[in-house]
């Protein structure tokens, strides 16, 4: 494995749970708003984390794709 | 979005060791920095015509002067200014370094969709009326932690990415981003220390109250403008300028001579902004020295720039985008002689709290911030989007005199605004006592506030030809580089 | 030779150190010493924490951007002393979180308004300024008058206040909202409001039913006229 992909990978990782724990925490302070600043940041922010999630998984999956074919001897 | 996957595959082939940059990221800042740029100036339009005609403000709450003004400092110099910054620092540390982006794709595009939430989310509290009431700090504690962790990500790739460079010297762009984002790390925490009333309520309380509140808050706000908008343009210009000229920087030595100095004594200016108020006396004679020695290391900034150029200084009659950059510098020494003037005790108390100060944001801002930026756009986006040139220079030309001429409506009408209001509030007449009332110095300038309003429109106009040109470079047809057509299209 | 140009100029990390080094010093000399408060404000009498309907007045009053054209700061200038009054004195501000003393006067300097209009001047002004006065570039703020102040979090505000090295007594949190109901309503019995909160303006609402207009003006009519000025000694005053 090369450096360049295990960067990839772990940087996947890192943030990708970085992203779980600040979804959940905009979940938390919606659930608990005093005021519709918070209300509208906390579901703001689970939304970003959701589709920021999803736009990783997407990302992942296309690069293993990608190595794949190219093992395989395809034009990348 | 083909070099990311690439990157492995690439680099893992012993036939080549060429770096693969993530330029990716870069583009994406880029985009951002256009559309940031039109939103920005367009609520500054608007809130100029709000100050000519008071029935603009349409008397809703989201919709009055004080609700929009936040809006329009944060994108203009966070959205637009921070973007551009974000571009151009990615792709100079790059190319100066000889390394790939540190911290893999998935982080760079934390760093970019996290910034843009963040100045989503911080101009939508404005309007509904979060704020913490400071200027260029307004976001509240829960923004503020948010910025951070984006901050604290910035630093890291950054700091990374130089590490890891394969050039022994770091580049002085680099110096100056460094300091850049350091410092406003510091700065922001701070400045923006409160207590929130509750973990699910966006209002808090400062943790400094009177005198030291606004001593915290003017060494925050002049050195967001000393390190946001000076340290790291000048980053850009240390690249963009030798690049676009064909040139070695002037003189190594001044550059680290000015750093330095820069570096080091701007952080003593903050209390010029408090002349004859309640802050302690010496303070404010200390902010005025500093403030007054930081013309050389500014001028040392600015000669450096220009001198660039000697030898080549007919790429100015073909290189329109050169010309933003060198008209940007000038701007930068005009407004860093101006601001020093300023900030001597008895200048002060005619300038401050007029538009004499408005108008010397504006020479900066947009004669230097916003004028570097368009210059380091016009070289960035054919090489990103990898097409031969741009797609019209008459159109560059255009956008170039329309905006000068925004510029030059702008800061003249304000300056004479400014030294009228300041004339008319402390004139007395033959009986001894004050000849105007506050109203008339309001009516007085209503012709140099449209005057205004009209500079401010002809300077979206020359942003909004920009976006077009740089929009048409990447789509028209023509731009693109035949050669090179199959490896465009293969890297859409 | 750790401080030579070529040896920073090749580590990142010894860079970074020093810029933070450079830029800590400038700070440090400027900033610490106002935390001194014995030499950075001087002692007046009569400065007192917002009475709770001042400080939600005074939330709103930051909510709305106010400081964006209007001074709260009166300089040591005759012309300025002569237009607003005496000039702002450090200790007037220290209760101020966040401080609102501001940059730019688009429209006049309020840190002495208190006092200086009627309530009624100040509902209609802020209802229609140019109906009262026609060059205002001021914006409508007809809209406060009909919002209903939220009063749910006064008490914590007080605390938080407190907090952050406001003096709320024991007893002025516990009563806040009672305060603030009687400060706001026109007819209200505020004998004990003034024991607690002297010199506080009692607005011009209706019994139980404060608005956030009522909130601004209680908190206009109080800017820059709690300090006693006859308890001011001119040689104490010299820093």
């Amino acid at each position: 494995m090369h450096a360049g992909f295990m960067m990839e990978e772990a940087s996947e990782r890192v943030v990708g749970g970085l992203m779980l724990i600040l979804g959940l925490t905009g979940l938390l302070l919606a659930s608990g708003a005093l005021d519709n600043a918070i209300y509208i940041f906390g579901l703001s922010l689970a939304a970003f984390a959701v589709v920021f999630e999803l736009g990783l998984i997407r990302s992942h999956y296309d690069r293993k794709d990608r190595m794949a074919r190219a093992r395989a001897g395809f034009d990348v | 979005m083909s070099d990311i996957a690439m990157a492995p595959i690439q680099a893992a082939s012993p036939r080549t060791r060429a770096v693969v940059y993530n330029d990716d990221v870069i583009r994406k800042f880029t985009i951002a920095t256009m559309f940031w740029a039109a939103v920005a100036m367009l609520v500054g339009v608007v809130l100029a015509a709000q100050l000519c005609w008071p029935a603009v403000n349409l008397g809703f709450s989201f919709t009055n002067f004080g609700r929009l003004r936040p809006v329009h400092t944060s994108a203009a110099i966070f959205a637009f200014g921070g973007s551009a910054l974000f571009a151009t620092s990615f792709y100079i540390v790059q190319r100066t370094c000889r390394a790939r982006l540190w911290g893999g794709t998935a982080l760079h595009n934390f760093i970019f969709w996290g910034y843009q939430f963040f100045i989503v989310m911080a101009a939508l509290s404005y309007v509904m009326g979060y704020s913490r009431g400071q200027e260029y700090s307004e976001p509240e504690w829960h923004l503020t932690l948010f910025l951070v962790i984006i901050w604290v990500a910035y630093a890291i790739v950054y700091i990374a990415t130089v590490l890891v460079r394969e050039e022994p010297h770091i580049y002085v762009s680099n110096w100056f981003y460094m300091a850049f984002i350091v410092t406003v790390a510091v700065l922001v925490l701070g400045n923006n220390a409160a207590v929130p009333l509750s973990m699910y309520s966006a209002k808090g309380y400062t943790a400094y109250a009177g005198v030291t509140n606004a001593l915290i808050q003017w060494w925050y706000g002049h050195n967001a403008v000393g390190f946001f908008l000076t340290a790291a343009f000048l980053g850009m210009m240390y690249y963009f300028i030798p690049k676009q000229a064909g040139r070695p920087v002037y003189s190594y030595r001044l550059s680290v001579v000015h750093f330095w100095s820069l570096v080091f004594m701007y952080i003593w200016a903050g209390p010029h902004h408090l002349h004859y108020t309640s802050l302690p006396d010496w303070t404010q004679t200390l902010g005025m020295v500093f403030s007054i020695m930081l013309w050389m290391p500014s001028w040392g900034g600015m000669i450096n720039g220009l001198m660039t150029l000697s030898g080549a200084w007919d790429k100015l009659r073909t290189d329109p985008g050169l010309r933003f950059s060198v008209t940007a510098v000038g701007f930068y020494g005009m407004s860093t002689f101006e601001g020093p003037v300023m900030s001597i005790r008895s200048v002060n108390a005619l300038a401050h709290y007029t538009d004499w100060v408005v108008g010397h944001v504006h020479s900066g801002a947009l004669g230097w911030v916003a004028f570097i930026s368009f210059g380091a756009m016009y070289y960035l986006v054919p090489i990103l989007w990898n097409r031969k040139s741009m797609y019209s220079h008459t159109l560059m030309a255009w956008h170039y005199w329309i905006a000068t001429l925004g510029i030059v409506l702008y800061i003249t009408a304000l300056w004479v605004a400014g030294i009228m209001q300041g004339l008319m509030w402390r004139a007395y007449d033959s009986f001894g006592f004050l000849q105007y009332a506050f109203s008339d110095s309001v009516n007085a300038v209503h012709p140099y506030y449209v005057i205004r309003f009209l500079g401010g429109a002809l300077f979206l106009t020359g942003t909004l030809i920009m976006i077009f040109n740089l929009l048409m470079t990447v789509y028209s047809p023509q731009t693109a580089p035949k050669t090179q057509r199959q490896s465009a299209v293969a890297a859409e | 030779m750790l401080f030579k140009q070529a040896t920073i100029e090749k580590n990142a990390i010894l860079m970074v150190v020093l810029t933070l080094v450079a830029i800590s010093i400038g700070g440090i000399v400027e900033i610490i010493p106002t935390f001194t408060n014995e030499t950075t404000i001087e002692k007046v009498k009569g400065v007192r924490p917002y009475a709770p309907l001042e400080l939600a007045g005074r939330d709103i009053y930051v909510r709305e951007g106010c400081y964006t054209c209007h001074s709260q700061q009166i300089r040591a200038l005759k012309d300025e002393v002569e237009r607003y009054g005496h000039y702002s004195l450090a200790a007037e501000s220290m209760y101020d979180h966040p401080f609102q003393w501001g940059s730019k006067r688009i429209g006049p300097d309020l840190a002495r308004v208190g006092g200086k209009y009627s309530n009624d001047w100040h509902y209609a002004h802020l209802d229609h300024p140019q109906a009262l006065v026609p060059e205002s570039l001021m914006p409508r703020y007809a809209f406060l008058g009909q919002t209903p102040l939220d009063t749910r979090l006064i008490e914590r505000k007080l605390r938080v206040s407190r907090i952050v090295g406001v003096p709320y007594t024991d007893a002025q949190i516990a009563n806040a909202k009672a305060d603030l109901l009687v400060q706001a309503d026109a007819a209200g019995d505020n004998d004990a409001l003034l024991k607690s909160y002297p010199k506080a303006v009692q607005a011009s609402g209706k019994a139980g039913e404060p608005t956030e207009m009522d909130a601004l003006v209680a908190y206009l009519q109080v800017l820059g006229t709690m300090a006693d000025f006859g308890s001011i000694e001119p040689a104490k005053m010299r820093r």
